[in-house]
């Protein structure tokens, strides 16, 4: 079973277990299966930019370079903030308890979503006083880190109509407040009466 | 890239639709402090990798010890490339094929497999004839983030002057209602939006917010509900 997460709400603590949600576990999932004009099965792979080289699953890698294009070791590399001051590591969330404090929609709504979990209280730990917040429409955040790293996310924790409890884990994206003299270019990249209860999320 | 919106009075424009990035605060540098960045190199291809280093050999025997005497998964010629410019492409045993039957395989959650189909590829319905619809249909803030997980997200921006005031008063009515807006595409503005062909479908949503005289319109895009799986849900009850 994961470690559990504590969390403390207006004075009070309490244990939470994470459980990931995904699309698969609401909807199922479709693959893609594929073959040629013989029926010979077909598998997707990377062509490289040679036009002979090809690579399967697991053949790349990620390489840090310097401006000069050099390879350099992971341990030769420093952290520092946008002022260049060197950074702290952030302990993992599962450490110690977190502070929930409460959070605007706005802010939710600004956040680059990564992972969403369901949450459930731990073994003889008791979530009650957070359901009720929720009920009454209260969010709450707290920065979020599964394991010791450099940059904490953002989770916010928010109950749905069925009164279930998630945390849904991001970082906040960068908004541009867009003024007259502002106008975007286009790039060259290519990329009946409707009712909100009656969306379809089913393998859309 | 361009997106055909339609607004309140059903006038249309092309506007540009633009990726949104996380705020970070890292930087990762040198010893001289000068900025590092991350590059994507070959480590293996599929001359040899496993599979093809053990169709030249006998048994894993034979291959471990040949592993020990000398290099035969590496090409010093090839590896730890660039990889730049890369494409996906098809490939049976013969090599790359370019005309493919594609088909699709749908599970249920439980993993049962509920259908086979012929791919079906959706064409994009963000930049064409046909705008994407107004629906007038809006709901609160609160209730759409109890209802939703917005999995991916885009921002609106003008390309002259007069797409700032068509955008700008789009923004300032959802700012002044607090809502978001159920965006729709399709001739009926009925379908969820597809960005590129063959690509995932989203139902979306558009968000307003005013400053001054500037604007954020914030187009969400939804393919999950903030709920649990079934199963496990009646399991709970």
């Amino acid at each position: 079973m994961p470690r559990p997460l504590q969390l403390v709400l207006d004075g009070e603590e309490f244990s939470v277990q994470l459980t990931k949600l995904d699309r698969e576990n609401l909807y199922g999932k479709v693959e893609i299966e594929a073959f040629d004009e013989k029926k010979r099965p077909a598998e997707i792979k990377v062509l490289a930019a040679d036009g002979s080289t090809l690579i399967d699953k697991g053949g790349t890698a990620l390489e840090m370079v310097t401006i000069e294009g050099d390879s350099i070791e992971r341990s030769e590399i420093k952290t520092v903030d946008r002022e260049g001051r060197e950074m702290e590591i952030v302990k993992s969330s599962f450490g110690a308890p977190n502070d929930l404090s409460p959070a605007e929609f706005d802010d939710y709504l600004s956040l680059i979503v990564k992972s969403v979990y369901m949450l459930d209280p731990a073994p003889e730990s008791d979530m009650g006083l957070l359901c009720d917040h929720l009920n009454d429409g209260q969010i709450y955040s707290f920065p979020f880190s599964y394991r010791d790293g450099i940059e904490a996310d953002q989770a916010f924790i928010i109950g749905n109509a069925k009164k279930d409890a998630f945390m849904i884990i991001g970082q906040q994206a960068t908004l541009q407040y867009l003024k007259l003299n502002q106008a975007a270019e286009f790039d060259a990249i290519e990329e009946d009466e409707v009712s909100t209860d009656d969306l379809s999320f089913d393998l859309l | 890239m361009p997106i055909n919106i339609s607004n309140p009075k059903n006038r249309d424009a092309v506007v540009a639709l633009e990726g949104l990035v996380p705020s970070r605060e890292v930087v990762y540098v040198d010893e001289k402090g000068d900025p590092v960045r991350t590059q994507k190199v070959l480590k293996s291809d599929v001359t040899h990798d496993l599979p093809a280093l053990l169709k030249k050999r006998r048994n894993v025997s034979k291959l471990a010890d040949d592993l020990i005497k000398d290099d035969p998964e590496v090409d010093l010629e090839k590896f730890g490339m660039y990889l730049v410019d890369t494409s996906r492409v098809y490939v049976t045993k013969n090599g790359i094929v370019h005309a493919v039957l594609e088909f699709e395989v749908i599970s249920a959650p439980n993993g049962d497999i509920r259908e086979r189909r012929p791919r079906r590829k959706l064409p994009q319905n963000l930049n064409t004839d046909v705008p994407l619809k107004w629906t007038g249909k809006f709901i609160k803030k609160e209730e759409a983030i109890r209802k939703f997980v917005f999995t991916n997200k885009k921002q609106l921006a003008h390309v002259n002057g007069l797409t700032f005031d068509f955008l700008f008063d789009m923004a300032k009515e959802l700012h002044e209602k607090d809502s978001l807006l159920l965006v729709r595409g399709g001739e009926k503005g009925n379908e969820p939006i597809v960005m590129n062909r063959g690509g995932k479908p989203y139902n979306a949503f558009l968000e307003g917010r005013i400053k001054g005289d500037s604007y954020c319109l914030i187009l969400h895009l939804s393919n999950m509900e903030l709920t649990r799986p079934k199963e496990e849900a009646a399991a709970g009850s």
